[in-house]
């Protein structure tokens, strides 16, 4: 198995001891990001319960536009999980050894990505209290639920995609939760051991663990194709000019990937200063996280254009009116937003010197956040704002409502987020040791 | 309150019964207010015309505006839920405009005042007893004697003659007065033809018309009954329709109906009307012998002359003289209010004298109908003249509201308070209420037994549908009671007990006079028929009087140096203001603008340049009479020269939805004028932009259609080729490119085949009719009265204005205007209208979407909605091309129908709740209620049994509404037709409406 | 710190040397001692080569839970489609194209659930409680615990030394 310069110099001894180390009593930074995001969920919270109370109403929904902001923040969530589930499963099946001290951070941020996004189909319903009428459960009247409707795909692709990646993050972490256990003393001890579920790594664990581990990663492959996929379809399956596009599901998927990387950056290049791992992860990692950035990023690149072009090309006038006006139109600004902050501002990437920088490499990423939360809101209200009929167009203008509830959906991603790295091991220390040879008697083999 | 004892046989045998009596029903009703009202059901005896869960209907008139349409009021359970035109009366043959049906709301609005009020010595009202208010009443006329007016705005009727009596007996003087009475038209007629009358226009025999802007679609005269003849001679059938020219310097929405609008300098008309008699007179002599005789009189007007004054080419003119001659009959009609300017009585006159020398006079124009709306602004000015001498002590104000309907410029307030004891009977506390000294609130027509005269030939009746909704009392026992206490001349006046007794003994003298057998019977018939009406309203040959040489046009005069005219214009909703306080109305956009809830200001686009003004800034509007401001409102359709606002805003009492919502127009115009009428177009006004803004909350997203053919439109020529939309646009070179092949076509066939063989699956594999419905937008003249139509039948909450900001309206169905041409100038500005409603499509976008099937296909063809399977997705909304899906973004059920107005809500429709998504469902609930009706009878469904409510009210009959399968049905003879097109076909969502295009005389335009 | 079980008699032994191990283990093995556990912190191949394991059984797991999936998948859109027939959009009432979605999710659902329950009933075949261990295995030690009885602890003991050996306990 590839090895490289940098991770030789460490032992397992080291590896246990760093990884392990940043599970020491928090200091006052923690607290203060702590408070943070908590109050951030608590002003999302207030905010759903006046919704909760009043109806949409306060939300700024300008019909034709019915979509908003809280479709808009579900893709942007759902696309961010993505990127975790390539990089761990994916670049694990390609062997990618890069992957490996990052994976656990990536896997922990989609599943809390997927988490929120999960939370939106209920914020946005007009009647919250009954969402589970969208579930296949033999209700009163036997009534089914209409399985030709995109939502209900939504709710398949989202809860397997939330069961399986969990499933995913807490198997890969039972053999760290045991080495936590091994070296940490009194009640925690407790806790772990209750955690690590018995594992003692045996061979005949380990025979069996590292194979499932690879069907596992099996699996959640194809889901990172799929769920975007299904994501894309809600629009797809749309007949609305701008949303009703053969290259959706692969466009949502790039998308998904693009946004997701940019995530893993915001959170990583932080991460590792404060937990101070900067000789585990290192420049290695963050170029290739880059380059990976700059791929999606040209993919996306040809999206857009594919998007305008099929649109001219297709001498349909409701497709050209609507593309002409996400340009040009009232929205022009969000419709520029996306296109620069994705298709362009990807594209510095080409410099190494750029992508091992650490602060210009951060700087892309928020402009990557939020471009590409502007990409679904263009897609979304945009399309929405101007379609067939000319008399009912209308352009929605968002509420402190709808800035309430995405504030909020950051502070429930960043509690789990913030909780997680405190109590888990960040960096998966079974597979470092795997990457490192264990000494030998006679010399290197 | 009934002695009657309604005909059951009637009641049980027909869905849609006319019971003859007061209800019996009313009767079961014990007291008066709305909780009471509730406490009714269920029956504790049970009851001849009442059962519950079956529409009641009784017959009754219209008193929203003069023209006095016959009513079919449907009661359920005692309370009236929804106005619909009485068949068989003649003025609308069972149609009802938007006005009409909010009258509904005048009945339960929830601030009616619930007894006498009477001012205290701190100026304040105290609500007083009955008796104590008649005492009150009698001590002040008792102190009078001589020294009492009436000031009346009933139309004529029995009540009209025991208030003249009455006010005799007390030596006093009675003014009948109606807002918009058309007095220049009325006095034209008595200077050209000496008949003091209004005249009765066949619109349905014209093969030709020309408004020198009398807005008969909208205020003037008979607008229903105007609608429908309209529609009849410029709808499509065959032959070529009645080519329509609009003379006006705005285009309303009658203009916007015409096949031309001829845009004239402000106050011109009567010059260009002159001179088109002057040229059919001088071409062509198809005249009557003694028009001769107005040759010298016309000669001076000259079509080079009047070319320069009016702003028309020379050509032009003579294209619509020549035009109007040739065409046999034509129409030309003039005296609308909004171009009711200082020369309006030279041009009523000038087009009577059009009309006659075309020969349209006792063909088109008919005199002898003794329409009369009141005594006119001359007998307001002397009765004002009175309160400054202090003639009189005790004033009686009846249905009307000079205090808001009069000129401020006028002083008539201070005038008013000049009287010593001021008595209002309105309903609600209105500007003269207000100042009056005492309020004795009458009852609603829908309250009271009473019977209206519109015209020789036609005589209503009204009945209390229901027990009052307040304790009002009706104006006639009042004049009854008071006239006993006063005793003497008064005391033999009131021949009668109580009004109802009243009105019976005119009525069997009525009986007598037409020597019918049996004068209870005939009472009864009356009352189920809603009247009397004879076959033909009766028409009198008259001849030119020596007066008419007396007619001459130079132009009007303005006061002011402003630089535009002002155009105080009505509008279809507000009228003279009386809609002002009707939730429908307001919310109703108006026609012509599309704006709700406020008023505004019309403004050309060049003027908004030349002011540098965008929609919205408020414009300060200045006349020598005064200032208001108002919202600018951009619009093609209007005079550079000129602004237009409207009439009926800015109430500074009359209730919660009117009060201080937008200005009074009237502000802004002069009082004083010799004429016999109030100018409303007689002041230049000069505007001021402020820098503030007030957005203007219309329903109007993009009013271009961008060529994607939701509003199509054939030639004349075209269509009575017979050519579909198709072939006309290929003779147009328009041809579709990339159609499908015949092997393409075939597949798609196939496919589609193949899909519906896999729908054939529990219900759906049965026979069951199919609905489907057309819509004529050749006869459509987008009055919106189907949209007020829908918001009753339906329950449609209204949202307010801050909702539709944000383009929340709730109309199921909605008036799309789209504008054509006019972009550049001399090209012609056209109008087209579209009712947009769910299209019920076969392959509806909306259903697959649905995750829940809220939203589903039923077996009869229509695109089902379950409100309470629907989770809020909205999805749907999303997916639907027609973008006819509604969302209730708030609990607007909670809020729009305050006490007692939620009494208007129909039984047989949900009320839905915040959080559901809504919208058209061909009053699916009428459809089961006929399939109920006639599984009972056991019996076929006939065509044409029921209609949808749009369909039922519109007055130029512009939808049908049917089931496709049977071949028989009227909705399949007309969906035939070659006019029929599907708005956004090429989606191939297979819509259930058909729409025919529009057709219009397209030649010579300028 | 489980349900200790009564221990089972045997030597254990910690290893730092990777090489030293796999000798360690080869030795045992041709001395007949087959029943070995063997520690580590992370998977080694030269271990698993050693103790000679064949392929874990656990893809058995998946490959049932993936075929119920699909199988599941298909049977629940189709019937519940055909249980109350409601039609929208002109589409046919059950259809397959759409329900490809349900099919595949559940496939790879019902696989994971099932590769986790095969990873837990297999590790349960051979128990760990009873038998030695020490928590430097999951840090940088790999430990061989060879059940045996004391009278052959000796020689066994000699060879894990021999083999290079830092630690050696017993269990008796």
């Amino acid at each position: 198995m590839a090895t490289t310069a940098h991770e030789s110099t460490q032992t397992h001894a080291d590896v246990t001891r760093d990884v392990i180390g940043t599970l020491s009593a928090p200091g006052k930074g923690y607290y203060i990001l702590l408070a943070s995001v908590s109050t951030a969920l608590l002003i999302g919270i207030i905010t759903f319960i006046i919704l909760l109370k009043d109806g949409l109403g306060h939300a700024g929904y300008n019909p034709p536009v019915m979509w908003s902001v809280f479709i808009t923040t579900f893709v942007f969530w759902v696309g961010i999980g993505h990127a975790g589930t390539l990089i761990s499963a994916i670049l694990y099946l390609f062997r990618s050894p890069w992957r490996t001290v990052v994976y656990r951070a990536t896997e922990a941020m989609t599943v809390f990505a997927v988490m929120t996004a999960a939370l939106f189909p209920i914020v946005h319903i007009g009647r919250q209290w009954i969402f589970y009428w969208l579930l296949p459960y033999p209700n009163a009247r036997f009534l089914w639920p209409n399985f030709k409707s995109p939502l209900v795909w939504d709710v398949f692709a989202i809860s397997t995609y939330f069961t399986v990646s969990t499933t995913f993050l807490v198997f890969g972490l039972i053999p760290d939760v045991a080495a936590v256990r091994d070296h940490v003393t009194g009640w925690r001890k407790k806790v772990y051991g209750m955690l690590a579920l018995g594992w003692k790594g045996t061979d005949e664990q380990w025979r069996h663990y590292s194979r499932a581990y690879l069907y596992l990663a099996a699996l959640a492959t194809p889901l990172v194709l799929s769920v975007h996929s299904v994501v894309s379809w809600d629009f797809a399956m749309g007949i609305i000019p701008g949303w009703h596009g053969t290259i959706f599901a692969p466009y949502f998927v790039a998308g998904a990937i693009y946004s997701g990387v940019g995530m893993v950056l915001t959170l990583l290049i932080p991460l590792r200063k404060a937990l101070k791992l900067e000789h585990m992860i290192t420049d290695y990692h963050f170029d290739n996280l880059g380059k990976l950035t700059l791929f999606v990023g040209c993919v996306l690149f040809y999206a857009y254009g594919m998007e305008y072009f099929v649109a001219w090309y297709s001498g349909n006038t409701f497709e050209q009116t609507t593309f002409w006006r996400r340009a040009f139109g009232p929205m022009w600004w969000a419709g520029w937003a996306m296109i620069i902050n994705n298709a362009f501002v990807s594209q510095l990437l080409w410099s190494k010197r750029i992508r091992t920088n650490l602060t210009a490499l951060f700087v892309i990423s928020i402009f990557i956040n939020i471009g590409m939360w502007f990409e679904r809101y263009v897609i979304i209200v945009s399309s929405l704002g101007n379609d067939f009929d000319p008399w009912a167009w209308g352009v929605m203008t968002p509420t402190m409502y709808d800035w309430g509830i995405l504030l909020g959906s950051f502070g429930w991603f960043g509690l789990w987020f913030t909780l997680f790295f405190k109590h888990f091991p960040i960096v998966a220390i079974q597979e470092v040791k795997e990457m490192i040879p264990m000494p030998r008697r006679k010399g290197a083999h | 309150m009934s002695d009657q004892t309604p005909d059951n046989k009637l009641d049980r045998r027909r869905f849609l019964t006319v019971v003859g009596a007061t209800g019996a029903g009313a009767a079961a009703l014990s007291g008066c207010t709305t909780d009471r009202v509730q406490k009714l059901i269920p029956y504790m005896v049970g009851n001849e015309d009442q059962i519950p869960g079956i529409a009641t209907y009784y017959a009754s008139s219209c008193t929203e505006c003069a023209a006095a349409c016959g009513l079919h009021v449907r009661t359920r359970e005692g309370r009236a839920v929804k106005l619909e035109g009485n068949p068989v009366h003649p003025v609308n043959r069972g149609t009802i405009c938007s006005r009409g049906q909010a009258g509904l709301q005048g009945l339960y609005n929830p601030d009616r005042i619930a007894g006498p009020m009477a001012r205290q010595a701190d100026g304040t009202f105290k609500q007083i007893e009955w008796t104590e208010a008649i005492t009150l009443l009698v001590t002040k006329l008792k102190a009078a004697p001589g020294r009492v007016a009436v000031l009346s705005g009933q139309a004529p009727g029995t009540f009209d003659t025991l208030l003249e009596g009455w006010t005799r007996a007390q030596q006093g003087t009675l003014t009948r007065w109606e807002p918009f009475g058309h007095e220049p038209l009325r006095l034209a007629s008595q200077r050209v033809f000496g008949r003091d009358e209004l005249p009765l226009h066949d619109f349905a025999a014209a093969k030709h018309i020309v408004s020198f802007g009398a807005d008969f679609l909208e205020t003037w005269h008979t607008p229903v009954e105007q609608q429908r003849g309209f529609a009849q001679s410029h709808g499509f059938t065959q032959g070529p329709t009645a080519k329509t020219v609009y003379v006006s310097p705005r285009m309303d929405l009658t203009g916007m109906n015409a096949d031309a609008w001829v845009r004239v300098t402000p106050g011109t008309e009567a010059i260009l009307a002159l001179t088109m008699a002057n040229i059919i007179l001088s071409e062509r002599n198809r005249a009557p012998a003694d028009a001769n005789g107005l040759r010298g009189m016309l000669g001076g007007y000259t079509a080079e002359k009047a070319a320069q004054q009016v702003g028309v080419t020379v050509d032009k003119i003579r294209q619509l003289a020549r035009e109007f001659a040739s065409a046999q009959p034509s129409l030309a009609v003039a005296g609308g209010v909004g171009t009711q300017h200082r020369e309006a009585l030279e041009l009523c006159a000038a087009v009577h004298l059009l009309n006659y020398v075309a020969g349209n006079v006792g063909t088109t124009v008919k005199f002898g109908a003794g329409v009369t709306r009141g005594d006119g602004y001359a007998a307001i000015e002397r009765l004002f003249g009175r309160f400054d001498k202090g003639e009189v002590a005790v004033l009686l104000v009846h249905d009307a509201n000079p205090l808001y309907a009069l000129p401020k410029s006028g002083q008539f307030a201070e005038r008013f308070a000049k009287v010593g004891f001021k008595v209002s009977t309105a309903a609600v506390m209105d500007e003269t209420a207000m100042a009056s000294d005492l309020v004795l609130p009458s009852l609603h027509p829908l309250e009271r037994w009473d019977d209206i005269r519109p015209r020789a030939g036609v005589l209503g009746l009204m009945q209390p549908v229901m027990e009052p909704v307040f304790a009002g009392r009706h104006t006639g026992d009042v004049l009854l009671q008071t006239g006993k206490q006063l005793g003497g001349t008064a005391a033999s006046v009131a021949t009668a007990t109580d009004y109802k007794t009243y009105l019976q003994n005119a009525w069997a003298l009525e009986a007598k006079r037409r020597r019918a057998a049996d004068a209870v019977q005939f009472w009864r018939d009356a009352l189920q028929r809603g009247g009397l009406f004879d076959v033909a309203s009766p028409s009198a040959p008259v001849r030119l009087s020596a007066t008419a040489q007396l007619t001459k046009a130079v132009g009007a005069t303005f006061d002011g140096d402003g630089a535009y005219t002002l155009i105080a214009a009505p509008t279809l909703t507000m009228s003279d203001g009386r809609g002002a306080n009707r939730p429908w109305l307001l919310e109703l956009s108006d026609p012509v603008t599309k704006i709700t809830w406020w008023h505004w200001a019309e403004v050309h686009p060049e003027t908004a340049k030349e002011l540098d003004v965008r929609e919205g800034e408020i414009l300060e509007l200045t006349t020598p009479h005064g200032t208001i401001k108002a919202p600018v409102y951009i619009y093609p359709g209007i005079h550079p020269g000129a602004i237009a606002v409207p009439l009926g805003w800015g109430h500074t009492a009359y209730g919660r939805y009117a009060q201080d919502r937008g200005a009074n127009v009237l502000d802004l115009l002069g009082a004083q004028d010799g004429n016999g009428f109030l100018p409303y177009q007689s002041t230049k006004v000069s505007a001021r932009p402020t820098g503030e803004y007030r957005q203007v909350g219309k329903t109007e997203g993009n009013n271009r259609q961008l060529g994607r053919g939701i509003a199509e439109m054939m030639p004349v020529e075209a269509a009575v080729k017979g050519l579909s939309l198709r072939q006309f646009y290929e003779q147009e070179g328009h041809a579709e490119h990339e159609v499908n092949t015949e092997r393409e076509q075939g597949a798609i066939e196939g496919f589609r085949e193949s899909q519906l063989e896999q729908r054939k699956r529990g219900g759906y594999a049965e026979e069951h009719p199919q609905w489907g419905m057309t819509v004529d937008l050749s006869r459509c003249t987008g009055c919106s009265a189907c949209v007020t139509a829908c918001y009753a039948e339906n329950n449609l909450p209204t949202v307010g204005e801050e909702e539709i900001y944000r383009g929340r309206e709730m109309t199921w169905i909605r008036i799309e205007r789209f504008w054509e041409g006019g972009e550049r100038e001399g090209e012609p500005l056209e109008a087209r209208f579209v009712p947009m409603m769910c299209q019920h499509c076969d392959n509806a976008p909306c259903e697959p979407v649905c995750p829940v099937y809220a939203a589903y296909h039923t077996v009869d063809g229509l695109n089902g909605q379950v409100y309470n399977r629907c989770v809020g997705t909205r999805y749907c909304g999303n997916n639907c091309p027609y973008k006819v899906r509604y969302f209730n973004w708030y609990a607007y059920n909670k809020k729009a129908f305050p006490e007692p107005l939620n009494l208007q809500l129909n039984p047989d429709v949900t009320v839905r709740g915040r959080g559901v998504m809504e919208k058209c469902t061909m009053c699916v609930h009428r459809i089961r209620g006929a399939q109920h009706t006639a599984k009972l009878e056991d019996r076929a469904l006939v065509d044409g049994e029921f209609t949808t409510a749009c369909a039922q009210a519109c007055p130029s009959g512009a939808i049908t509404f049917g089931n496709v399968k049977d071949p028989a049905s009227k909705v399949v003879a007309a969906a035939r037709s070659p006019r029929g097109y599907h708005v956004f076909e090429e989606l191939n969502v297979r819509p259930a409406v058909t729409y025919l295009a529009k057709v219009r005389h397209t030649e010579g335009q300028s | 710190m489980f349900a200790a079980a009564k221990p089972i008699p045997g030597v254990l032994a910690s290893f730092i040397h990777i090489d030293g191990a796999v000798d360690a283990i080869r030795g045992l093995r041709a001395r007949g001692h087959h029943d070995l556990t063997v520690y580590s912190a992370s998977p080694n191949h030269e271990l698993e080569e050693a103790l000679e394991h064949r392929i874990s059984p656990v893809r058995l797991f998946t490959l049932f839970g993936g075929i119920t999936g699909v199988i599941s998948g298909l049977a629940m859109t189709y019937w519940m489609s055909l249980d109350w027939p409601l039609l929208v959009g002109g589409k046919p009432i059950a259809t397959v194209p759409p329900y490809v979605v349900f099919m595949f999710e559940l496939m790879v659902l019902f696989g994971a659930l099932c590769t986790v329950a095969g990873v837990a009933i297999l590790s349960l075949r051979k128990p760990t409680t009873g038998i030695l261990y020490d928590e430097h295995f999951s840090d940088d030690r790999i430990g061989i615990f060879v059940p045996c009885p004391p009278d052959r602890a000796n020689d066994v003991e000699a060879l894990l030394k021999q083999a290079g050996s830092v630690e050696v306990r017993r269990a008796a």
